[in-house]
């Protein structure tokens, strides 16, 4: 395909004799990971979540004696939201520092510039557990039939989309669905996907309302869709712009069901928003409200006494986490090379992992997303935690504790 | 000099050229081409701000109109076999990106140019937010938030170019822009471009209409930008509005003052640095906003040309000589004979909210004469000479030259008419040479235009020496040949009143009004000031002379008329004046005139 | 009507917003012709400041308030000294980047501080809304239009009645002859920088609890703020006020009736356009150039 110069080849030759030359003496050196996404700005969260994630992986790993009697390490850079920089930073990770596998990045946008370069040159598996554009993991080289090295553990696009609409169509049964999202960021093409869905249900939204980056009072929106009769409300934003929105619909007293995708499902939106979040609905991979299993717990409390904090997003941190044990799980079976840690992601048969204990391959060749419809969770705002959203015959409940099931009203989303 | 110059600039290059063969992989060819790319919009962005003094926080959205305008097209002619084959959809995508860039350039340089400082800073930023909304809005052009991908690769015949290759393409066309940087620059329309930083009033005294000038200055820059932007979306491959925010305007500005405003490697230095030291410095993420900000503090404060202010060594200031050379009698051959035009006021008034600064004045000053204009001051003579300028309207009345009316409604109009004029306070292009200044004055003769200045023309060429000769002889017939090189704000006073005179008299005025050219200079260059102007007249020349210096006024003039409070109380010949009883009351007070 | 009511009412309360912001501008750019470029960033640091002593530390906004107020007239006469002085001597334009270099720097530093997490205030009035009729209205939405409107006659009280407005005028007018007349020029100028930076503390406080407590909290405001104030130029104080309220208000009713998306792409086109008409701004005078 590319033609190289009798001069680069010449360079490439010596480069890797050069380091079969030092091989031997690499097989004790630490096996690296590299993570770039933003560490700075206001999308920081993000990154940030990610990186402390695969730290606590990467040293649980290390105390039980590393991979291969080898040890891993992270090797994070800051791309401050900027693709530019992002591709920079994954050239300088492979080519120099050598990583032998990265943790995705911090936003789609990212994701999606670097993607052909991680397929066309690069060459090195990366396991995302943020960044949701459908594209990142359907890219040019999937199409084309080509090794894809791309893979997902966190939502996507499609996905989250059609489960968000399946569940208020289906298992809420309202027909009346109104869209409300932010204009800028990824709800523009969370508001197509959300537009894609309805219609093959074979509905049209009653109103489709966005919103925008300054707006602190969406009363113009609310009224709307109040007025055309909505029975429910989907929705793309982040924490900020969906405070505005339960506060304004408070203010209102609009009592229309709300769901949103997966930027809220995270303890900042209650922290923003407080009792005004009541009742509002999540779609999400994972929660670490309510009942949880002993391993997610043994993450939970590790995170908290090294930062002293809760999660802001447990979903990214919870994703970077499983991306780094997917990581060791590939390279125990198949090797520690790019290509060989790609082919083994690709077969590994089952996965006890903390967003979910997968009974199935995660990957396969031409299912690069480890999370699928089936494995996303509708979650509830309740007093400040946020709770899966469970059905039974008697309709949708969430579990308060242990022992209490509080059933929840599908017209108005309280609890009954 | 020149030859280590030369030297650098051939090492430099060729260091540039071995870089990626003796680093090796694609990581460091790749920050090569970003920084090529950056600091072609930089360059661009130099010519307006450092050049030209206009302050743009929005050309992040011209080099996006670029590579979008690119992107689609590419994307839709890359299906056709023709194109793949022969790669050239690409080269026709960045030269549509390109015209695109330059076409939204002329949109928002017309109204934009008409406001400065702020003003201009928020257009620029409006544009900048309303082209970054449209492409997450238009969601079915341009992808909308997650932006176009697939984008076809840069591709030379069926060859396709990968990060190295593509790398020599890009700083190729990267020191083929620098060099149309210098050609621009050193042009005649540079000298232009400069001008304005400094004072648009006297640029446009000298007959050029500033705000052309200035569109023509925004569209080239808006055209770099969007060059840029295409080379861009090829070498990504994927682009989305992410790139092109409001900060990244801010982090080109901020390129070109690091790097040196308006020098020519400034641009350069500043996008080199700014993206080169944030992936050497790994370790600074949390405090990203605050070097950035202490950065820029720094450079201004310190740095006021910038990085390149350092390396350009100030003792290359050139100061004035100390033996000045003689005064040529012969050097009138500079100034043709002129038929100096008859001017006629009539009835002119003009008021300032309630202030009546004019009221119905007229007077007739006759072509080829020496005509003064007195009066105390707030009489209204100022705001007279602007008025026949064309710096004000006036709220009624008119103006003829040669008796018919002339409509002028703007400074270089006037000058077209040939109307120019001096100020009282002096409106000189900062550190521009003395004979820079004249050559300026020119302008309006001037048939080399913007497209000589980038290929250099036999024609930009020869008018050069010719203009050179001219002003030389210009600055002989002043008394000033041996300062031609002296920066303006390097000259004496006194000099700096003869540039002004030298600069209006490039223009060949049939009317020259000089306001208050005496002001401020002492006795021996009043002398040599009364013989300058004799010699004016000698060839032709109408002169209309506003001063306080008696002495001066009365040596010279042919005429004179007094004015005070706004309407004329006395008009007739030197002597005259001089018993004129009202004209002594209106400046020595009524008392003195029964004495 | 009563859609029309209530998003005209929000918008206008917005818009008080947009206003009280933007009148910051108009006192600097009146002395010295230049503007502190970064205001949004000192209606954050009003905010982060409320949030820490109201939430945080449990002081009564009433005490809040001057505190605020005075911390920032100091701040802003500290930033006057070494992001616009230095220029504005140097007869320089560059106070666009420095004064935006100080805006970076307040950002940077609440994220060190505060973290970057939003965070509510809770409103001084309680959160329960007001009626008129059926159109509701929050309490604080009510004091942010009350303030407006006392800024509004303030500002005449300022300008013509106190010793510092007058003097803030007659540098306006023309520096030289204010220092003729024994007015230190030199104070006005810092002074002008300082009130500018108080009464954005104080727009920051009546804000926060409308919106939330975070870094990012005055950028954009700052922004459509000063597109309101060119809009309305800025030598025009009290036209900015009326400006702003019909900006919030023209706001509600793009993004009621038309499209929400749209509604910065009208309102910055109308911008231009309105600058290329009238380049002083609607309320603007013209100003005379002395050539």
């Amino acid at each position: 395909m590319s033609r190289t110069t009798p001069l680069l080849r010449l360079a490439a030759a010596v480069a890797v004799a050069s380091l079969g030359a030092i091989g031997s003496a690499h097989s004790q050196e630490p096996i690296k990971l590299g993570f770039a996404g933003a560490l700075s700005g206001p999308a920081s969260f993000v990154g940030t979540e990610i990186k402390r994630g695969a730290e606590i992986a990467i040293d649980e790993i290390n105390a039980k004696g590393g991979v291969k009697g080898r040890k891993l390490v992270l090797i994070s850079r800051d791309d401050e939201h900027n693709p530019v920089k992002t591709v920079a930073q994954y050239r300088e990770l492979v080519e120099r520092e050598r990583v032998v596998g990265m943790v995705g990045a911090s936003n789609s946008a990212s994701m999606l510039a670097v993607a052909p370069i991680v397929n066309d040159t690069l060459k090195v598996p990366v396991i995302c557990p943020a960044t949701d554009a459908t594209e990142i993991t359907e890219n040019d080289a999937k199409k084309q039939g080509r090794e894809n090295y791309v893979f997902r553990v966190g939502m996507y696009g499609t996905g989250q989309a059609n489960f968000m609409v399946d569940t208020m169509v289906k298992r809420f049964g309202h027909q009346k669905v109104g869209l409300l999202n932010w204009t800028g960021g990824w709800g523009v093409t969370g508001r197509g996907e959300l537009q894609r869905r309805l219609k093959e249900h074979g509905l049209t939204p009653v109103a489709d309302e966005t919103f925008d980056n300054a707006d602190t009072d969406m009363t113009p929106q609310i009224i709307k869709l109040k007025n055309a009769g909505a029975e429910s409300i989907l929705n793309y934003a982040l924490v900020r712009e969906n405070t505005f929105v339960v506060k304004t619909k408070e203010k209102l007293s609009d009592n229309t069901p709300y769901v949103s995708a997966w930027g809220i499902a995270g303890p900042a939106f209650w922290k923003a928003a407080g009792t005004s979040a009541e009742g509002v609905l999540t779609s999400t991979t994972v929660t670490i409200d309510g009942p949880q299993s002993p391993e997610r717990m043994v993450f939970i409390n590790e995170y908290r006494k090294r930062h002293n904090e809760d999660m802001s997003a447990a979903v990214f941190a919870v994703g970077a986490y499983d991306a780094v044990y997917l990581f060791k799980a590939a390279m125990e079976r198949d090797g520690v090379e790019p290509n060989q840690i790609r082919a083994g992601l690709e077969n590994i048969p089952e996965f006890k992992g903390l967003v979910k204990q997968f009974k199935r391959p995660v990957f396969t060749r031409d299912r690069h997303n480890a999370v699928t419809e089936e494995d996303m969770i509708m979650t509830r705002w309740t007093n400040g935690k946020l709770l899966e959203v469970k059905f039974d015959s008697k309709g949708p409940f969430v579990e308060i504790d242990a022992t209490t099931r509080k059933y929840i009203d599908k017209a108005t989303m309280k609890l009954m | 000099m020149w030859g280590v110059h030369a030297w650098l600039m051939t090492l430099a290059v060729a260091a540039l050229a071995a870089m990626p063969i003796v680093t090796g992989g694609t990581y460091y060819a790749y920050l090569g081409i970003i920084v090529c790319i950056y600091s072609i919009v930089a360059i661009g962005l130099n010519i307006l701000t450092g050049y030209a003094g206009q302050f743009s926080l929005g050309h992040a959205a011209f080099m996006a109109m670029g590579a979008y305008t690119s992107a689609i097209l590419t994307k839709a002619l890359v299906a056709i076999p023709f194109f793949a084959q022969t790669g050239l959809h690409i080269w026709l995508g960045i030269v549509c990106g390109t015209m695109v860039a330059a076409l939204s350039g002329v949109i928002l340089a017309v109204p934009a140019l008409r406001v400065r400082g702020p003003y201009l800073a928020m257009v620029t930023i409006a544009f900048g937010w309303v082209i970054w909304k449209i492409l997450q809005e238009w969601v079915s052009v341009t992808g909308g938030d997650l932006g176009i991908s697939s984008i076809p690769k840069p591709q030379i015949g069926a060859l396709r170019l990968e990060t190295q290759a593509f790398y020599y393409v890009v700083l190729a066309l990267f020191l083929a822009t620098l060099a149309l940087q210098q050609r621009l620059i050193g042009s005649q329309f540079g000298m232009r471009i400069r001008a304005v930083k400094h004072s648009e009033i006297a640029v446009a005294s000298v007959g050029i209409d500033v705000y052309r000038l200035k569109v023509i200055v925004f569209v080239i820059s808006a055209a770099f930008a969007g060059f840029g932007g295409t080379l861009f979306a090829h070498q990504q491959n994927y682009i989305s509005p992410d790139n092109f925010q409001f900060f990244s305007s801010v982090f080109f500005l901020l390129a070109v003052l690091f790097g040196g405003a308006g020098t020519m490697l400034g641009p350069v230095i500043g996008a080199g640095v700014l993206i080169l030291l944030p992936e050497m410095l790994h370790d600074f993420d949390k405090y990203r906003l605050i070097v950035y900000a202490c950065l820029i503090l720094i450079t201004l404060y310190y740095l006021p040309k910038g990085v390149m202010g350092l390396v350009l060594r100030p003792g290359k200031q050139r100061s004035a000589p100390d033996q000045p050379a003689p005064r040529s009698a012969d050097a009138i051959a500079a100034l043709p004979a002129i038929t100096g035009a008859e001017l006629q006021i009539e009835n002119i008034s003009r008021a300032f909210g309630g202030l009546v600064a004019l009221s119905g004045v007229s007077f007739g000053v006759a072509g080829g004469s020496i005509h003064a204009l007195i009066g105390p001051n707030g009489a209204g003579k100022t705001t007279l000479i602007n008025i026949v300028s064309g710096t004000y309207e006036a709220d009624n009345g008119c103006i003829r030259i040669d008796g018919t009316e002339t409509g002028i409604d703007s400074m270089h109009a006037a000058a077209r008419q040939g109307i120019v004029r001096t100020f009282q306070t002096l409106k000189l292009f900062g550190d521009m040479s003395v004979i820079e200044h004249v050559i300026i004055g020119m302008a309006r003769r001037s048939r080399s235009g913007l497209w000589d200045a980038f290929i250099n023309s036999r024609r930009a060429r020869a008018e050069a020496v010719q203009q050179l000769r001219e002003a030389r002889e210009l600055l002989r017939l002043l008394g000033i040949a041996h300062l031609e090189q002296v920066p303006a704000t390097a000259l004496a006073y006194g000099h700096r009143r003869l540039v002004e005179i030298a600069r209006a008299l490039a223009v060949r005025p049939r009317i020259l009004l000089l306001d208050e050219p005496a002001a401020g200079l002492v006795a021996e260059e009043i002398r040599a000031l009364a013989e300058v102007i004799r010699k004016l007249k000698n060839i032709g020349m109408t002169i209309l002379l506003v001063e306080h210096h008696m002495e001066l006024v009365l040596s010279v003039s042919d005429r004179i008329t007094v004015l005070d409070h706004g309407a004329v109380i006395a008009d007739g010949s030197p002597s005259d004046i001089r018993r004129d009883e009202r004209v002594i009351a209106a400046y020595l007070g009524p008392s003195h005139a029964a004495a | 009507m009563y859609f029309f009511l209530q998003i005209a009412l929000s918008g206008i309360a917005t818009g008080a917003i947009y206003g009280l912001i933007a009148v910051g501008y108009s006192l600097t750019f009146m002395t010295t012709k230049a503007l502190n470029f970064a205001l949004g960033m000192w209606v954050m640091l009003g905010g982060m400041l409320t949030y820490s002593l109201n939430v945080q530390y449990g002081i009564h906004p009433l005490i809040v308030l001057p505190v605020v107020t005075v911390a920032l007239f100091l701040l802003g006469l500290v930033a006057e000294r070494f992001s616009v002085y230095p220029f504005l001597r140097a007869g320089s334009d560059v106070w666009v980047m420095s004064t935006l270099a100080v805006g970076f720097l307040l950002i940077d530093l609440a994220e060190i501080i505060w973290g970057r997490n939003p965070t509510p205030v809770p409103p001084f009035l309680g959160k329960e809304p007001v009626y008129f009729g059926p159109v509701s209205i929050l309490p604080q939405q009510l004091l942010i239009i009350a303030a407006a409107c006392v800024t509004f006659i303030g500002l005449d009280f300022f300008y013509r009645r106190t010793l510092l407005g007058k003097a803030f005028r007659a540098v306006a007018h023309s520096g030289e002859v204010s220092s003729l007349m024994g007015i230190n020029t030199r104070r006005v100028e810092a002074m002008s920088y300082a009130v500018a930076a108080a009464l954005a503390g104080i727009a920051g406080f009546l804000v926060v609890p409308l919106t939330l407590a975070e870094p990012q909290l005055g950028t954009v405001l700052g922004l459509k703020a000063f597109a309101i104030a060119i809009i309305a130029g800025l030598a025009a104080p009290r036209g900015i006020l009326v400006c702003g309220l019909f900006y919030g208000a023209f706001e509600g009713l793009v993004s009621g009736y038309l499209y929400t998306g749209i509604r910065d792409i009208l309102g910055f086109t109308i911008m231009i356009l309105a600058l290329y008409l009238r380049p002083e701004g609607i309320f603007g005078r013209q100003q005379v150039e002395r050539a």
